[in-house]
């Protein structure tokens, strides 16, 4: 009996271990989407001070959005190439065909997130970045989680914690206190075209949070790495196939002189590879973070990102941020910590099972939200 | 063409009523013809996503031990939820 009881404690503490490992891997790939997001918002920034973006003047709004659009393209493809390299020393390359031939079932889900997470987040923080500033863009998505942990939680039923959601709640908070100053005029008072550059931050928050929700029905049976780049492969195909190609055909905007423009300035390629190179590997470790602790909690932590690109910025252009900044990102830090403390089993199993009874029920929730 | 490994490991589940991820790690050798240490971890990285993800769960643990360490092993059954998702993904008729 007593050899008994000393295997079941044996047992009960493997199992711990196990799960506290787990726990520990899903946060810690958020933390890395953090770093590198945060990273890339100063590569990403300075791409729009180099031939031909630099030349298009503040007031040509149509040829600023352009460009804008050809940027995220190539962008896209560049980060293509670097998950190409992740999936090839993963081994995981053949995995890549397997999931992208489903269409019909699953890679479907990737294309969709990639309309999220392309044409309405990475563009929209382009906007951000190029028409009003880095920090604003770094700042005005804050709000991400919230959107991906509510459609989780109404889609599939991801569990959200008491503790989860307060900590959830001092991020918001954070978010608004950075936020809050420069809708009252602080910011962008001087640029007539300021408001695309918030209608882009407002597109990226909604575009990354419905993401991760989407996203994660897909890789609920796939792999994250796959999934990832089955994503960025739908991405640009929707840029190269159908947006560019619209926008080259039915107006003026010059779409050919600015793709060949980027490519052959070797500065703003510079610029777009080293975006590309933080964004392929942030956003390989966001997704590995969902499946492991789940879209609301891999979204919060993710959310440091505004802690580093503040960081990332302030050193590369010696300004230091506001203030209030300083306030926000405490919170938003403080908040990050509260979803962190919670326990590991809690974590291991994300899922109402049981209020799910069959896939009708679910799917019909999906096309309701869809 | 073959299934993605992780449809793979729902489908060999979903045959099954119950099985040990060992058992589920051989047959998945089998099917792709792949061996190793990395091949074992990464499969088993891929089921303790679908335990998370709530399509499996753990029904059973044991401690094996394996030279030196005791290695921990479960015993995994297909959820209704992931039964559920696997027919929404086309992984299982309806």
């Amino acid at each position: 009996m007593a050899h008994y009881t000393t295997s079941e404690a044996t047992l009960a503490q493997t199992l711990h271990k196990h799960y506290a490992r787990n726990q520990r891997w899903g946060f810690m790939w958020a933390l890395w989407t953090a770093i590198l997001w945060g990273a890339w918002y100063v590569p990403g920034t300075a791409l729009w001070f180099e031939h031909p973006y630099v030349d298009i003047p503040v007031d040509h709004q149509s040829t600023r959005l352009a460009a804008t659009a050809v940027m995220t393209w190539i962008h896209a493809i560049t980060v293509f190439f670097f998950l190409l390299l992740w999936n090839t020393v993963l081994g995981k390359v053949k995995d890549y065909g397997r999931t992208m031939v489903r269409f019909r079932k699953i890679s479907k889900w990737y294309a969709l997130a990639s309309l999220c997470g392309g044409p309405m987040a990475i563009f929209g923080s382009y906007m951000a970045m190029g028409f009003i500033g880095p920090v604003f863009a770094a700042i005005s998505s804050l709000f991400y989680p919230v959107i991906g942990a509510v459609i989780a939680r109404l889609w599939y039923k991801e569990k959200i914690s008491k503790r989860a959601a307060i900590g959830m709640c001092i991020i918001i908070f954070g978010g608004m206190v950075i936020y809050g100053p420069s809708l009252f005029g602080e910011m962008g008072a001087s640029n007539p075209n300021a408001w695309l550059g918030y209608v882009g931050g407002i597109m990226s928050a909604i575009g990354w949070g419905s993401e991760g929700a989407v996203a994660g029905r897909a890789m609920d049976v796939s792999d994250p790495d796959v999934g990832i780049h089955c994503r960025f492969s739908f991405e640009i195909l929707f840029w190269g196939l159908l947006i560019l190609p619209v926008l080259a055909t039915f107006t003026d905007l010059p779409i050919k002189d600015l793709i060949i423009g980027t490519v052959t300035h070797g500065k703003a390629m510079l610029w777009i590879v080293l975006a590309a190179s933080c964004h392929a590997y942030c956003y390989t470790a966001f997704y590995k973070s969902f499946s492991l602790i789940g879209v609301g909690r891999g979204e919060a932590i993710g959310n440091l990102y505004a802690v580093f690109a503040l960081i990332f910025i302030a050193a590369f252009t010696l300004q230091l941020p506001q203030w209030y900044f300083i306030v926000g990102l405490v919170l938003t830090v403080l908040g990050s910590f509260v979803m962190f403390s919670e326990s590991a089993e809690s974590v291991a199993q994300l899922r109402d099972n049981g209020d799910i009874n069959n896939g009708d029920t679910n799917s019909n929730t999906a096309k309701g939200l869809l | 063409m073959k299934l993605h490994q992780k449809g793979f490991l729902l489908v060999t589940l979903s045959k099954n009523n119950r099985l040990w991820d060992d058992e589920l790690i051989v047959q998945t050798f089998i099917e792709y013809n792949i061996s190793g240490d990395y091949c074992e971890k990464t499969l088993r990285i891929a089921l303790d996503e679908l335990s998370a993800a709530g399509l499996i769960t753990r029904v059973e643990e044991k401690l094996e031990a394996n030279n030196k360490q005791a290695k921990l092993l479960f015993r995994y059954q297909l959820s209704d939820f992931g039964r559920a998702r696997m027919i929404d993904t086309g992984l299982l008729n309806g």
